[in-house]
């Protein structure tokens, strides 16, 4: 093997968000995508959950080759399971949010966290080369919001999370499917390091509440308020010259912070 | 009868500081106090929240943004505030410069480190910086804006260093709840209310009747941390080449214009991306990838300009996500009008000019200005 550094992609259950299908997660199958890239058909592919999972057949579609399961304990803690599988694997690649439960996109942090690793979020590039010193490196391109892109680098090993946008093509083959494999992993023994919140789901789809200061105010002013509230719609400016109106628009702008100028 | 809602001309309209009039849909008579004040006015009238000295503590930690905070880290502050009792003060730890006063968005005690800007990755420096803090105050809860701008990830590793209880992406809270999308968001999810609470935006409404005491701590001294990552810079970008799905501030033209070129000066003016209603693609003035809506693309920017757009329910489908609608219309009956936050009556060509000059002088005096000051 040309490749001396070792990497193991996690994925999930994926879930269509409206159908409930299930199918391979996005993110996880970009992320997927990209170890490829990184270590070509040397990539380990692990699911912490049931081997019986529908979803995995999409991933050995799209290219997982052997997917190795983990077995998920009494206690469910699927980072306590992934990191004594993990221990000697140099990058791990993580999607960013899973599909099905909260999706909270703590669990690379967590694994980093137990492996006592560094951990790099939003990546969409990673690559892997050698150092002076015997050591590997990999400089990362991550993803931030308004079309701004940083660069890091890093040593190994670490855990890195893809961020869904990461340019890489996902083809999905049928002969993949059919050749591809699962194979068992037995449980191991492990105490519980993530503490999840004790969520309850709602049967009802609703909109989320705002968050709102309660004011102490006369009943004509909340009443006032009510029906300015109800003719939805924002200021108006009808008047004034063309100038006057391009400093409307340039004090709204200036109001709500939206230029730095 | 018709249904026709007519706007009257002639309706009340307060006088801005700026000598301008300015007339509010559905106003009758003052109601809003913003309204013509200024909004330091404003909020100089607003109360204490609490008189009572701080037994205990909520924390909001945000990074700022060229000095200020945006309207997500103000609904961190916000949330903190809002959720606290007489005796909870309200700690807001700012990382990057700040230059406003986080006293009148509920903060009691500010603490800032102009060093942790969010344009530098140095996240190793900002755990250790706040889990000082988190020592020292012992917060009951720690609000943070969950955002990809660096507070997200930060949120992320303090909660993995502390094996905290903690909630991400919440959509909604109360004093004893937070709910967040469940399966990619398909049901609403509730818990009772954790440590950490990471915020979707839009969760809170950030405008408080009270102030916080405001007062600036002197921040600690940074800790010497050899960080385990190497920041390599951001790369240079064109705002022109950003994708329209990841664009924040997007002036997106329809029939009303008539100059492209108009438009494209005042989106380079503005250092916004371009895009467009289905009838102006399809007239030919822009490419398919520009167009917005149920046929074209979602974006998500912060401040959108339609220029030029009536406003037909498949092209507002487009721009759901989007948190300032600024339009510009010759028709005060156009159905964009209730979607847009602030609307200018007339017409787009001159409107676009004016605001180009405008928007050209205040960027040069502005650049004066904050060369004084350094
Ligand atoms: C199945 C379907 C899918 C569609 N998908 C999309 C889509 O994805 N995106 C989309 O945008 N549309 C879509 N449409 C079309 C949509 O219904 C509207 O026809 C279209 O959005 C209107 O574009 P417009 O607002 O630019 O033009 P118009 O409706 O012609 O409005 C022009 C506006 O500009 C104003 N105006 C005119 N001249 C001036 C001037 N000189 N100064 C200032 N203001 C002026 C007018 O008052 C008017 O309000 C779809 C329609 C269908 C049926």
């Amino acid at each position: 093997m040309s490749n001396a550094f070792t990497v193991a992609v996690l994925i999930s259950a994926g879930r269509h968000p409206v159908s409930g299908a299930p199918r391979a997660c996005r993110g996880d199958a970009v992320a997927m995508a990209l170890g490829r890239r990184m270590a070509g058909d040397g990539v380990r592919v692990v699911h912490a959950g049931a081997a019986e999972e529908p979803s995995l057949q999409d991933y050995l579609a799209l290219g997982a080759g052997t997917i190795e399961v983990l077995p998920l304990g009494n206690s469910g803690d699927a980072v306590a399971a992934l990191a004594s599988h993990l221990k000697s694997v140099d990058v791990i690649l993580t999607g960013s949010n899973a599909e099905s439960g909260a999706g909270s996109g703590l669990l690379p942090y967590a694994l980093a966290r137990a492996l006592a690793r560094p951990v790099v979020a939003n990546v969409l590039e990673a690559r892997v080369q050698k150092t002076a010193v015997e050591g590997w490196d990999v400089e990362i391109r991550q993803f931030l919001p308004k079309g701004q892109r940083r660069r890091i680098g890093c040593a190994l090993p670490l855990v890195i999370a893809v961020h869904p946008l990461a340019p890489v093509q996902l083809k999905y083959a049928y002969a993949r499917r059919v050749s591809g494999r699962i194979e068992r992993f037995p449980e191991t023994p492990a105490e519980t390091c993530v503490v999840q919140p004790g969520w309850t789901v709602e049967t009802a789809s609703r909109r989320p509440i705002r968050l709102k200061a309660r004011e102490t105010k006369s009943g004509h002013a909340r009443m006032q308020a009510a029906v300015v509230a109800e003719a939805k719609g924002g200021v108006v400016a009808f008047e004034g010259s063309t100038v006057d109106k391009a400093q409307v628009m340039l004090n709204y702008l200036r109001e709500h912070r939206l230029v730095d100028f | 009868m018709s249904d026709v809602k007519r706007v009257n001309p002639r309706r009340p309209y307060r006088m801005s500081p700026a000598g301008l009039r300015r007339i509010v849909l559905g106003e009758i008579a003052s109601a809003d106090p913003h309204i013509g004040v200024t909004a330091h006015e404003a909020q100089q009238a607003k109360p204490l929240r609490t008189r009572e000295p701080a037994k205990r503590w909520h924390m909001a930690v945000a990074h700022s943004d060229r000095g200020r905070l945006d309207d997500h880290a103000r609904e961190a502050i916000a949330a903190a505030s809002i959720l606290a009792t007489a005796d909870t003060g309200i700690v807001a730890v700012i990382l990057g410069e700040l230059h406003e006063n986080a006293g009148e968005l509920g903060a009691d005690k500010i603490v800032v480190f102009p060093d942790l800007d969010a344009s530098r990755f140095q996240p190793q420096r900002e755990e250790a910086v706040v889990h000082a803090l988190l020592d020292d105050f012992k917060p009951a809860h720690v609000f943070m804006p969950d955002n990809l701008r660096g507070d997200g990830d930060l949120g992320r590793r303090l909660i993995a260093k502390d094996e905290a209880v903690a909630a991400t992406h919440v959509i909604e809270l109360d004093a004893r709840h937070v709910s967040v999308g469940w399966s990619g968001g398909a049901a609403i999810a509730k818990a009772p209310l954790p440590r950490f609470v990471l915020l979707a935006p839009g969760a809170v409404d950030a405008k408080l009747p009270f102030v916080g005491a405001g007062e600036l701590l002197p921040a600690p001294k940074l800790p010497s941390v050899v960080e385990a990552y190497r920041d390599l810079g951001l790369e240079p970008m064109e705002t022109a080449d950003i994708a329209l799905e990841e664009a924040d501030f997007i002036v997106s033209a329809g029939n009303g214009v008539e100059n492209v070129e108009t438009l494209g000066t005042l989106a380079r003016t503005l250092g916004a991306a371009v895009g467009a209603s289905r009838v102006a693609v399809d007239e030919g003035k822009f490419s398919r990838d520009k167009q917005i809506g149920a046929s074209g693309k979602s974006v998500n920017a912060t401040t959108y300009f339609a220029i030029g757009i009536s406003g037909a329910v498949q092209h507002l489908q487009g721009i759901k996500g989007c948190r300032h609608v600024i339009a510009i219309n010759r028709d005060g009956g156009a159905p964009i009008v209730k979607r847009a936050d602030l609307t200018v009556i007339g017409d787009a060509e001159e409107l676009m000019q004016a605001l180009i000059t405008r928007v050209s002088q205040a960027r040069e005096q502005g650049e004066v200005s904050r060369s004084k000051d350094e």
